[in-house]
């Protein structure tokens, strides 16, 4: 082996742990499996594109007796292709939409408690158990029912029931990092509040938050999946939930308008938890022997 | 294996421990011998790594499994080889006849129970007796260790407790069935110094009084010179240098020993009666790692005086031919202290 | 302190967090769009003027916001939460039928969670690479990312079609006649799939955290102390192990009671389970607001109970907070 004087090229921690997270191998099925989903959800109109609401067949027409209805037909008689296709749309929109908020709240929360201490603290965390009292479902179905149900109530309905994980998680991570060195090196370089919160401590802070956004985003999916079977989804998008929603009195009858639409959030859901922990574990070596 | 006759109480014979690990099986005990013989004190020194404190937990049948086995060798307790003695048969000695202390004392003692109990149940266990009378035993032991108001202490939870109080505790469990063999493992190394001290003088008076073994696992060789009768040092799994205390202190032959004596600070020195040696010096680097060691001396990265015989081939452990006596060592240039002296 | 005075101060904080609950019901009613008296009467249509007027003299909706705040607190201290108009019957009473069946359905799951997790989990920690650790580790990521009401979906297929044991709807057999035990025993009937439902999420959470919490404990100091002692395996696992392995999973079963009675609203609606949740879903459905805020009110006074009892339990079974160490 050829020997070099180079000294080895510095890695950055998110790129290290982009290595180990490849050597995983759930978490790179859990990937894969994200990917055809999504790819599905945003393309799937160029392998079969039509309207859900449209009526193609008899109702209730079992998955291949019927040639290009290979899924069967809901208890309208609309084909579950279609639904499955274009369903993922709004679960996913909201999903994310949903982790979205919850983490800027959740971080914006725990960082001005887990920052400034004292009363600030004491507050924001009654206010973040006041919520963790309030069972989430039960209120964001309040919100949608009193502000009228479309994506983005639904959206901001489970944000808002979901957040104060995310904060304790924030806070707990500020406390830890605000009295290390290099927080007081920054401060006694004149760096002001704001200034230590966003660009000092919050990137140290990312490892977990990033963990915690990812299974988020799977929370949020069984939340609106939840919501839509309720009939507390948006009224005019078809979704994953709704689907079930809709055909679940017909279940004695036809298992797959009802297995399949739930196999497709399972799976979604399925394949963000495996990311998660996958990230969990490359953010954490010391665990990854267990 | 025909065991030779010996007085001693346990007697390893060619122990040998292996731990699977990422890097496949490693071995963390490669023959190990030793005699503790009853009523002594033996020590077993050398840094963190070398395989004192698996020596140890080989002795109580604790090495942990898995990753770990013991594959070879014997170790001898009154006659029986407990090495094979069945599961059953091991839980009676263990904390009846051979006890065991360890480092930590914060975190060696079940946070949810209070120590009475602890020891209660340790009583409860080996002995005939009832509740209540476990119970008084209690109050005694801990009384017997120096703890004032034992009966109010005894109700007390760990974490109610200093460090050197919890390790007094850890000592009444561990002399509460009057056991033959008592192994501490670094016992002290936790503790502040003035409570290291108060800690051996208990152990001290506990050996005198019950006439029990111990056997002290240290990397510390002040312990040694205030606690024990003979010496094994310990280097990457083998016994490396082995004798009394006195032969150890005033006239160590490795120059690991030497290393290590070298570590006094100067006032244990001087207590030690070991003014002529070298001034304080590290040893530099540190204790390979187990699954790199390869053919030659193990310490031979370390030492000054290495040559490429060191390296090519590990020296056994034996007496070597020196006109002062010796005791068993395995160096190759035993006795030697430094570069000069060294044949051409 | 003393555990008596704990459990009041616990009691008294409780008390507030269930003023907030109200608070944030009388912001709820002002901040929906439209006239707070049409939100209290709900969209039950054919409201009589006289019925708007009673509603608007009831909660003073004529007068201050804080005097309404006011008037709408002293109504709910006196257990009064409001008429439901489309039940025609006060709401307090709608629930007072309906709680039962939620806090039987929710406690079962939670009991069957936490024991079969346990169990799994310390199962799978005698072996953390061997293969029901790793089958531990599938099942909780799975029954995680399964959604509660399709997994009941699910079981309602298995079991009324395939395999047609457990009766899948409502809470007892519509014609049962019987009483006392008999009674029970077909309520327990009934009970069994959408407990069950309700328990797979959380066992799987369990399931996984008492795995890793036993793998940690068993690797602690004290258990090898056990060890030395000469215990055997059975008294070093169920009770010097698991006694510290269970303090984790305690935490987490009080802050899963919420997401239980989440789950629970949608397994009652998935079998018809005349709780709580049901009773919600189907206020949803009317637009009925007083009851469906008189259910938000009361499920969370289930949460603030549920997480005493939660820090009660955990004080018995950790000293160090008892008596006041670290």
């Amino acid at each position: 082996m050829a020997k070099t004087d180079t000294i080895p090229e510095a890695v950055s921690p998110l790129r290290e742990a982009w290595g180990q997270f490849l050597k995983n191998r759930p978490a790179v099925f859990g990937l894969a499996l994200l990917s055809v989903i999504v790819g599905l959800v945003l393309y799937g109109h160029f392998l079969h594109d039509a309207d859900p609401y449209d009526i193609v067949w008899m109702p209730l027409t079992p998955p291949g007796d019927e040639a290009g209805i290979w899924f069967g037909t809901d208890f309208l008689g609309r084909d579950m292709m279609t639904g499955l296709l274009k369903g993922g749309g709004p679960t996913l929109l909201v999903g994310l939409s949903a982790a979205l908020i919850t983490v800027v709240i959740g971080i914006l929360m725990g960082a001005l408690a887990g920052y400034f201490g004292g009363w600030v603290d004491d507050l924001l965390m009654r206010l973040t158990e006041f919520f963790q009292v309030l069972p989430a479902l039960l209120f964001a179905m309040v919100l949608v029912t009193l502000f009228s149900p479309s994506l983005w109530t639904v959206a901001f309905a489970i944000g808002i029931v979901s957040w104060p994980q995310t904060a304790r998680l924030t806070r707990a991570e500020f406390l830890r990092i605000r009295e290390l060195e290099y927080v007081t090196a920054a401060r006694s370089i004149g760096a002001g509040n704001g200034r230590i919160i966003a660009r000092v401590i919050l990137p140290n802070a990312l490892p977990p938050l990033i963990v915690s956004a990812t299974l988020t985003i799977g929370v949020a999916i069984l939340f609106e999946a939840g919501l839509s079977f309720l009939g507390l989804g948006d009224p005019n998008t078809m979704s994953w939930g709704l689907m079930i929603g809709q055909n679940r009195n017909y279940i004695l009858d036809a298992w797959w308008p009802v297995t399949l639409p739930g196999l497709a959030i399972f799976l979604t859901v399925f394949a963000v938890s495996l990311v998660g922990d996958g990230l969990n574990d490359a953010f954490n070596p010391k665990l990854r022997s267990r | 294996m025909p065991l030779e006759k010996t007085d001693a109480l346990m007697s390893l014979r060619d122990l040998k421990v292996e731990f699977d690990t990422r890097h496949g099986r490693v071995t963390a005990l490669s023959g190990i011998s030793l005699d503790v013989k009853p009523g002594e004190t033996l020590g077993i020194v050398g840094e963190s790594g070398c395989g004192k404190s698996i020596t140890a937990l080989a002795m109580m049948g604790l090495v942990p499994n898995p990753p770990g086995h013991v594959t070879g060798g014997s170790i001898h307790f009154q006659g029986e080889d407990i090495t094979r003695a069945r599961a059953r048969r091991m839980r009676k000695l263990r904390g009846g006849e051979i006890a065991m202390i360890f480092q930590e004392p914060m975190t060696s003692l079940n946070p949810v129970f209070t120590v009475g109990d602890q020891i209660t149940e340790a009583i409860l266990l080996h002995q005939d007796v009832s509740r209540t009378q476990a119970e008084k035993q209690v109050v005694e032991l801990l009384a017997t260790v120096g703890i004032p108001e034992p009966a109010k202490r005894a109700q007390s939870y760990p974490h109610q407790l200093s460090g050197g109080m919890r390790q007094r505790v850890m000592i009444a469990m561990a002399i509460s069935c009057r056991p033959k063999l008592l192994i501490a493992d670094e016992p002290t190394t936790a503790l502040d110094v003035t409570v290291q001290a108060q800690i051996f003088d208990l152990m001290r008076d506990i050996q005198r009084e019950f006439g029990v073994a111990i056997v002290l696992i240290t990397h510390d060789m002040g312990a040694i010179a205030e606690m024990t009768d003979r010496v094994a040092v310990m280097y990457a799994g083998r016994i490396i240098e082995q004798g009394t205390s006195d032969q150890i202190l005033d006239n160590p032959l490795h120059p690991y020993t030497r290393g290590l004596i070298g570590c006094i600070p100067v006032l244990g020195r001087e207590a030690a009666g070991a003014e002529a040696l070298p001034p304080l010096a590290e040893i530099p680097g540190i204790v390979p790692p187990l699954h790199l060691l390869g053919e030659g001396c193990a310490f031979a990265e370390r030492c000054q005086l290495a040559d490429d015989h060191c390296r090519a081939q590990r020296p056994a452990l034996e007496i070597p031919a020196l006109q002062n006596g010796g005791h068993p060592v395995a160096c190759h240039h035993a006795g030697i202290t430094t570069r000069a002296e060294l044949p051409a | 302190m003393g555990t008596i005075r704990y459990i009041f101060r616990r009691l008294g904080y409780g008390l507030i967090l269930m003023v907030g609950v109200v608070v944030l019901n009388f912001l709820l009613i002002h901040a929906a769009p439209g006239d707070p008296a049409e939100v209290i009467a709900g969209e039950m249509g054919g409201i009589t003027e006289q019925m708007m007027a009673d509603i608007r003299a009831r909660y003073g909706l004529d007068r201050p916001l804080p005097v309404q705040l006011g008037i709408y607190l002293a109504n709910i201290a006196r257990f009064d939460l409001g008429m439901s108009y489309y039940f025609d019957r006060p709401v307090s009473q709608l629930i007072g039928q309906r709680i039962w069946p939620t806090v039987l359905l929710v406690l079962t799951a939670q009991v069957i969670a936490i024991f079969l997790g346990v169990v799994m989990g310390v199962l799978a920690s005698r072996r953390p690479n061997g293969p029901f650790s790793g089958f531990v580790s599938v099942f909780s990521t799975v029954g995680y990312a399964a959604p509660v009401f399709w997994t009941g979906l699910m079981l309602i297929i298995l079991f009324s079609v395939i395999v047609p044991m457990f009766p899948v709807e409502g809470m007892s057999s519509a014609r049962f006649r019987g009483g006392g035990f008999a009674y029970a025993l077909n309520v327990a009937h009934h009970l069994v799939l959408p407990a069950t439902t309700l328990a797979i999420i959380f066992l799987a959470q369990y399931a996984r955290l008492s795995r890793a919490s036993m793998i940690e404990v068993l690797g602690a100091d004290y258990v090898r102390t056990a060890r030395a002692k000469g215990l055997g395996e059975g008294p070093v696992i169920f009770r010097h192990a698991l006694r510290n392995a269970v303090l984790p999973i305690l935490t987490v079963a009080g802050i899963q009671f919420g997401n239980l009675i989440s789950g629970a609203l949608l397994v009652e609606t998935v079998f018809n389970w005349p709780g709580m949740g049901r009773l919600a879903f189907d206020s949803v459905l009317r637009r009925d607001y007083p009851t469906l805020l008189g259910v938000l009110f009361c499920a969370s006074g289930v949460v603030v109970l549920a997480n005493l009892v939660t820090d009660l339990s955990y004080r018995l079974a950790d000293p160090r907070i008892r008596t006041g160490g670290r």
